[in-house]
Formats: C-alpha cells, sequence, structure tokens
C-alpha cells in the first residue's frame, strides 16, 4: 500500500514520462518556451488594464488613448464607441478635464481578472470588476460597479487594448444606497459624437444586464457568452 | 510522519537545483515542466475561484455548481456544512432563487487578494481569498479558505469554505452589524452542522490559514485563552462582555440562545 503510493508519486512528480520521452530535447524547450511566453503575456496585460486604471483615474487622457492599438476602440455603458487613439482621447474629456481638477475623483478600479491569451499569443480577452467612485464639485460622491470584457493585440511585440467595452451596472448616491437609488447611465453625447452607437443596449440597476463572458467555463469549456438575461420591464422580457 | 517526510524528500529532490550540472537534459526539462505546471496551476486556482464571484453576482448557479468535484463541500458563513455538488446547488437555489439575475438587485460577490498554493504533487491546492460584497443590502465581507482537486487535468473547487467578517447595511459598520448565519436561518437545512462556531464583526474569528508565514515559515497557532472581541476600550466593561462573547478557540460559543434578526 505504502509503496504504491510512492510509486503513484514519483509517477506524479514526472508527469507523463512515456510521451514526453518521444520528444528531443529542441521540442520540449520550444513547448516550455511558448507556455512561459504566455505566463508572461498575462502578466503584461494585467499590467496594462491596471495602468488603463491608474491613468483613467486621474485623468490623464492622453496617456490612457496611447494604450490603444491603432483601430482600437471605446465604449462605455451607453456612451457608444470611438474608434482609434485620436477619437478615443478627445471622447475622454467627457468624463473630466486632462489631469483631473480639484474636488474631483474618478476612481475606476480594475479587479478581479480574468485574463485568456490565445494559443499563438497574438491575441488576449479579459473580464474584470470595475469598482468606480466619483465625485464632483458640489454633488455627493457616487458609489458604482461595472463589468469590463475587453480584447488585446500584441503589436511588436508589445500588448495593446484592441477593445475596451465597461459596462457599468449599477450606480448610486453614497450616502443613499442602491436600494434608494439608482442613477442612469449617461447616453450618447451631442457635443462630440460617438463613430457608432452601443454595441450592446441595455440599462444598469434596476437592470440587471449581465454582460456576456469572453472566457468559456473553465471546468465545463461551455460557452458563456449567451447566459439568459435578467427579466426587464421597460423591455418587456419576461 | 514518515509519509510526510518521504513527500517532502521528493518534493526537495523534484524543485532544488544545486544538483543541476549533474543532470541529464531530459531530467533538467521534467523540472522545467514542473515548475511551469505549478505556475499554470496557480492561476487556474485563481480563475476558478473569480469565476465563482461572477457567478455569484448574476446567480448563475448551476454554472457555479459545475465548478465544483462530486464529492465538494461547501460552508458559507455559519450555515453549516452541504455534502455533495448536488447540495451546493440545492443551497444556492433553494437560499438565494431559481438561476439568473433579478431585475432590481444586486449582489456582487467580487473576489480579491487571493493567495493560491500547489501541493507538491500538483494534484490538490488550496486558496486564501476574500469576497467583497457590494449589494442591494449593503456591504459584506466573506473570507475564503477553498480547496481544490485537480481531475483528468481539469481544477476544480472540492471544498469552499467562507466565513464571514463583517455583514453590515448601507449605514455602514459604524453604525450596523449584522449577525453571523445559522443552521435554521434559512432553507435548505445543511447536511452537518457548522464546523466551527463563531461571532462576526464586531466580535472576530481568525479563519486558519492553510499557509505557513511566508518569512518566518511558523505555521499561525490561534491563542490558548479566550479571544473575544474588541468593541470597547480595554478594561470597559463593554469589552470585558464581549471578550467572553467572541468565539473560543476550541470553536465553541457560548450562545445561550439563537441570536434574533
Amino acid at each position: 500500500m505504502r509503496r504504491a503510493l510512492i510509486i503513484a508519486l514519483v509517477a506524479a512528480l514526472l508527469p507523463a514520462t512515456p510521451a514526453l520521452a518521444q520528444q528531443t530535447v529542441e521540442q520540449r524547450l520550444a513547448a516550455y518556451r511558448e507556455r512561459v511566453e504566455r505566463l508572461e503575456d498575462q502578466v503584461a496585460i494585467e499590467n496594462l488594464q491596471a495602468d488603463f486604471g491608474y491613468y483613467f483615474d486621474k485623468g490623464l487622457w492622453t496617456e490612457v488613448a496611447a494604450l490603444f492599438s491603432r483601430t482600437g476602440s471605446f465604449e462605455y455603458g451607453m456612451r457608444g464607441v470611438y474608434v482609434g487613439q485620436d477619437r478615443i482621447q478627445r471622447a475622454l474629456l467627457l468624463f473630466g478635464p486632462q489631469g483631473l481638477a480639484p474636488s474631483h475623483l474618478n476612481n475606476h478600479m480594475q479587479l478581479q481578472g480574468v485574463v485568456i491569451v490565445a494559443d499563438d499569443g497574438r491575441t488576449a480577452t479579459g473580464r474584470w470588476q470595475g469598482m468606480v467612485q466619483l465625485a464632483e464639485p458640489n454633488a455627493n460622491g457616487i458609489w458604482g460597479v461595472g463589468i469590463y470584457e475587453n480584447t488585446y493585440v500584441k503589436e511588436g511585440g508589445t500588448w495593446k487594448i484592441a477593445k475596451l467595452h465597461f459596462y457599468p451596472t449599477a450606480m448610486t448616491d453614497y450616502d443613499l444606497g442602491f436600494m434608494k437609488s439608482t442613477l442612469p447611465m449617461e447616453g450618447q453625447s451631442a457635443l462630440f459624437p460617438p463613430d457608432s452607437p452601443p454595441t450592446e443596449v441595455y440599462r444598469s440597476l434596476p437592470g440587471n444586464y449581465i454582460p456576456p463572458f469572453s472566457f468559456d467555463h473553465p471546468v465545463t469549456g461551455q460557452s458563456l457568452k449567451d447566459l439568459p438575461q435578467p427579466p426587464d420591464s421597460v423591455l418587456g422580457r419576461k | 510522519m514518515r509519509k510526510a517526510l518521504l513527500i517532502a524528500a521528493l518534493a526537495t529532490a523534484a524543485i532544488s537545483t544545486p544538483a543541476v550540472a549533474q543532470q541529464s537534459a531530459e531530467q533538467q526539462l521534467d523540472q522545467l515542466d514542473a515548475r511551469i505546471t505549478r505556475l499554470e496551476d496557480l492561476n487556474q486556482m485563481e480563475i476558478l475561484q473569480r469565476t465563482y464571484g461572477y457567478f455569484v453576482d448574476k446567480g448563475q448557479w448551476t454554472q457555479l455548481s459545475e465548478l465544483f468535484t462530486e464529492d465538494a463541500t461547501l460552508e458559507i458563513g455559519g450555515k453549516g456544512l452541504f455534502l455533495g455538488k448536488h447540495r451546493v446547488l440545492e443551497y444556492m437555489q433553494t437560499a438565494f432563487g431559481p438561476d439568473g439575475a433579478k431585475e432590481g438587485m444586486i449582489a456582487n460577490h467580487m473576489q480579491f487578494q487571493p493567495i493560491p498554493d500547489v501541493s507538491a504533487d500538483g494534484q490538490t491546492g488550496w486558496i486564501r481569498s476574500r469576497a467583497y460584497v457590494m449589494s442591494i443590502g449593503g456591504w459584506g465581507l466573506p473570507l475564503y479558505e477553498n480547496a481544490f482537486r485537480k481531475e483528468n487535468g481539469v481544477w476544480k473547487i472540492s471544498r469552499l469554505t467562507g466565513p464571514f467578517t463583517m455583514y453590515t447595511n448601507w449605514e455602514g459598520w459604524g453604525k450596523n452589524a449584522l449577525n453571523n448565519t445559522w443552521p435554521d436561518k434559512f432553507d435548505p437545512p445543511p447536511d452537518l452542522p457548522p464546523s466551527t462556531v463563531y461571532l462576526t464583526y464586531p466580535a472576530y474569528y481568525i479563519v486558519p490559514f492553510h499557509y505557513p508565514h511566508p518569512v518566518t515559515g511558523e505555521v499561525f497557532r490561534p491563542d490558548t485563552a479566550e479571544v473575544g472581541a474588541y468593541a470597547g476600550p480595554p478594561g470597559s466593561a463593554e469589552q470585558q462582555r464581549w471578550a467572553n462573547t467572541g468565539r473560543w478557540v476550541d470553536g465553541s460559543q457560548p450562545i445561550a440562545e439563537p441570536p434574533k434578526d
């Protein structure tokens, strides 16, 4: 019994030796290099998204826009889609002045990331939990939360944001809370209209929209892109 | 004991590198494979934990239960133990309603601060992690000490232990604190009573760590005396009362009557 356990342990420590024996040293090295690169890609993307948040918090719109790929797109709630670094940089002024300003708070935390890098290491997806804390002069503070579903692309060896889509799902007055206050999302700007309308139309709380998952169920492998959306009295969805 | 030693010896042999020069290229590659696999395994456990949170947020109970092994156990708050994947699903659907997000609801269980670990043989894992609950009713702080198992190359949750730290309404923890849950607070009843009885904030319970101190290597040991809550200044009557009301380290708790909402 004990010997069987030892054999099992040794076998587990030298995983799949029979199959590997057929591979050359060069083949194994190449395969492991790929796996290490995918891990490095993931770290780079986690940092990229965290950087996005740190810049966005402080209204560093030039820095934010420079994180996007040449054809990158930015979509925030119901504001519509802005494409390309120049358009994105100007659209960000709708969120506040460059470099923020006194009495402003624009915290967009980037949390709970699930990053999946494609096998070829050229693209990746990421889902993030976005806690939000806002303030502006002469107004009460705002608590909020939402989901990011982003795609990334490696251009010239550097990871960039190919598509950033933030779905605010609930916003409320700091003192009142979600039970007494649900703040609506901003719509499309008339002053600086988006390049295209929102890709998905939904409403934040009291709606309870489920942003489609970019990644498959980690155990069953089933797609989570098309989960049934909750009833919505405005849309007449039961 | 002997078995533990043996495992430690094997693990050391497989990981330490001083003897590299005498090893064949294949042996070095085997070790490299094990180290890469370990990083991938830690990643996968974090993904499972975070995905669990995303499913809780939107009431995706069927998908949530599919993260678990068939023989998994689940214990949340003071509700007691639920045995088996089917009971995980029953717990969620009975306590919180059928699958799906509900209009007018927010119940975000945001998953932060994971510390994953994997066994030397790469088949078992653990995580210490926390949820920050932002919900229609207020704020909450569950902690997790969960276990994972690799089945046919796929990591699953084999044990979820989620004791609560603090729950409060929108007034905040300066003004309001909710009791821990208890086995018959809501349906369904558990298969086994709670593994540990403890109180939540303003009392406290230090959830045992699955890992030793990362620098000193010391294993955390709870005090052997009574441990209560810091509910008042030291020496005050209030603090004296709480010192005898918080959890005791043997898991017992002097509750004369079930707490009431």
